[in-house]
């Protein structure tokens, strides 16, 4: 009965919050073989946000970049989507990196003199049906003894 | 002296002729009101006051249950299963019940003879069930207006619609009536079917782009009401398709429509263009939230005759992809409607325009009568003069 119970309680618990859509699954699954194909090294958490955007529009957050690690920073977006742009800020705003020309995979490669909040910016150039999923991970690859 | 006389007979004679021509027989002068279109007696200015009135309050009402209702959709995906992409309930007296078993089925068949399987932008469909008591503290529910809200203005990738179902399809909900059931099922499929109006272009085409989205709201998605109409019908959807244009009320339906779609009626490219593209702007705004409230009752006047199948068309004649690339555009409407249709916006519209009512004839147009007359006058002038000519002597 135990068994049941804890069963029954697991279910519950696993259930989505709202049912997955077949595009978000593609970008879930997309992020997670970027983050094996670049294979870290790191004991630092990979970072993963996901999204929504329509054609032209942009959406960012905020990351601690740790001092001394290098890290690859990838995205992708789903079948639909032809173009994605991807730019890492500094604390002030201002433009670090930028890539635009990878079309739908996009990936920078950032070494962080300091430990500071970063942030990230991604803008949808190209949508063939709107909305598209786009998914982005912060992968840390080793950090470089100073 | 004779002939002066003789003219003078020649000129009263030609002009009496002239006037039984030309003037009314009958004397009679132009009706104010129209013979046969569907229209009520105007009301007193108390009554149209109270009328507004309702209508306002028909739409803060209706802007209310869909605000409402994205709160409760939320609830209803969350327990839908995987790449579930409509869901179905039914709403009478502001409870929300599951939908009536037949409702639901007819909405399932009538999505899938739409070609939607999973989208990328979900519908969520409240019935609105009439209620069986009148209530006299509020206006009744208008059957034929229905309320969509955009998915910018729920989770992204959710459109709302509420569609009143009227006293005859709650009955036939409720199992009161079913005479002719199979008729009425195809009926019900067929109505929900239209009914999904925009919900049914967002999950087949996803969000517009900005600037098409921005002309369709401008024009209240006039052009977007029916994904797929079928084959044109023998009869039409309006007065102007069903009668017959020998008869005085196809005039009176053609002149109650807009100018620039009397144009289009009778093929002129400037003139569909300009009514299929009234609304587009160089600085497209959109509202938030994006309600939408439409009229779909039979006698509205359309802006364009069959509009509300017009993108559904263009769709259908240029392919999913050029569609899409016109759907999600950031080019101007004009310009990418053009680019799709690889052709001018008026001259397809015209043609296809033609293709619901054989091209109507503008401008001067006499009388079949008239003109027989008139060259009888002219003839017997000619003849006259001819004659006199002939018979003058100078002394």
């Amino acid at each position: 009965m135990k068994v049941v119970i804890v069963l029954l309680a697991i279910a519950a618990l696993a259930r989505p919050a709202i049912a997955q859509q077949r595009w978000e699954r593609q970008v879930q699954e997309r992020v997670q073989r970027a983050i094996d194909a670049v294979a870290t090294s790191s004991r630092l958490p990979v970072v993963k946000r996901s999204g929504m955007l329509n054609t032209d529009e942009a959406a960012s957050f905020s990351t601690t970049l740790v001092q001394g690690t290098s890290y690859a920073i990838v995205a992708v977006c789903d079948d639909d989507c032809s173009r994605l742009q991807l730019t890492l800020l500094s604390p002030s705003g201002s433009d670090l990196a930028k890539e635009r020309n990878s079309e739908s995979l996009p990936i920078l490669h950032f070494h962080a003199e300091t430990t500071t909040v970063y942030g990230i910016r991604v803008v949808m150039e190209g949508c063939h049906w709107n909305p598209c999923w786009y998914g982005i991970a912060v992968v840390p690859l080793r950090k470089i003894p100073s | 002296m004779a002939s002066l006389k003789r003219w003078v007979v020649v000129g009263v004679t030609a002009c009496s002729v002239l006037a039984l021509a030309y003037l009314p027989p009958r004397g009679a002068t132009a009706s104010g009101r129209s013979f046969f279109m569907a229209q009520s007696r105007q009301g007193t200015r108390a009554r149209q006051r109270a009328q507004a009135l309702a209508d306002q309050w028909r739409g803060a009402d209706a802007a209310l249950r869909l605000l409402r209702a994205r709160r409760e959709v939320q609830e209803l995906l969350r327990e839908a299963k995987a790449g579930t992409s409509l869901v179905v309930v039914s709403e009478s007296a502001d409870v929300t019940t599951a939908a009536p078993p037949i409702a639901d089925s007819a909405i399932h068949i009538a999505w899938r003879q739409l070609g939607l399987g999973e989208t990328k932008v979900r519908v969520a469909v409240i019935i609105q069930l009439a209620i069986v008591s009148p209530v006299h503290d509020r206006p009744t529910i208008e059957a034929g207006i229905a309320a969509y809200l955009a998915p910018d203005s729920t989770d992204r990738t959710t459109c709302i619609a509420v569609l009143p179902s009227g006293n005859y399809w709650t009955r036939f909900f409720r199992g009161e009536r079913r005479d002719g059931a199979p008729f009425a099922f195809e009926a019900l499929v067929q109505t929900l079917k239209s009914g999904l109006g925009p919900c049914a272009f967002y999950a087949a085409y996803g969000t517009p782009g900005k600037s098409v989205r921005a002309w369709l709201v401008a024009r209240g998605w006039d052009l977007a009401l029916t994904l797929d109409a079928g084959a044109r019908g023998p009869y039409g959807n309006s007065l102007i398709e069903m009668t017959d244009r020998r008869y005085p009320w196809f005039w009176e339906a053609v002149y109650s429509v807009p100018p620039t779609a009397v144009a289009c009626l009778a093929s002129r490219p400037t003139g569909c263009r300009a009514a299929v593209l009234a609304g587009a702007s160089d600085d497209p705004s959109i509202p938030f939230p994006d309600l939408m409230r439409i009229d779909r009752r039979w006698g509205r006047v359309p802006r364009v005759v069959e509009g509300q199948r017009f993108l559904g068309d263009v769709a259908r004649a240029v392919g999913r992809d050029r569609f899409l690339n016109f759907w999600t555009t950031a080019l101007p409407v004009d310009t990418a409607l053009a680019a799709a249709l690889k052709r001018p916006v008026g001259e397809w519209t015209a043609d296809w325009q033609s293709g619901f009512v054989h091209p109507i004839r503008l401008g001067p147009a006499p009388p079949l009568g008239g003109v027989a007359i008139a060259l009888a006058i002219a003839a017997l002038a000619v003849a006259l003069v001819g004659v006199t000519a002939s018979r003058r002597q100078v002394r």
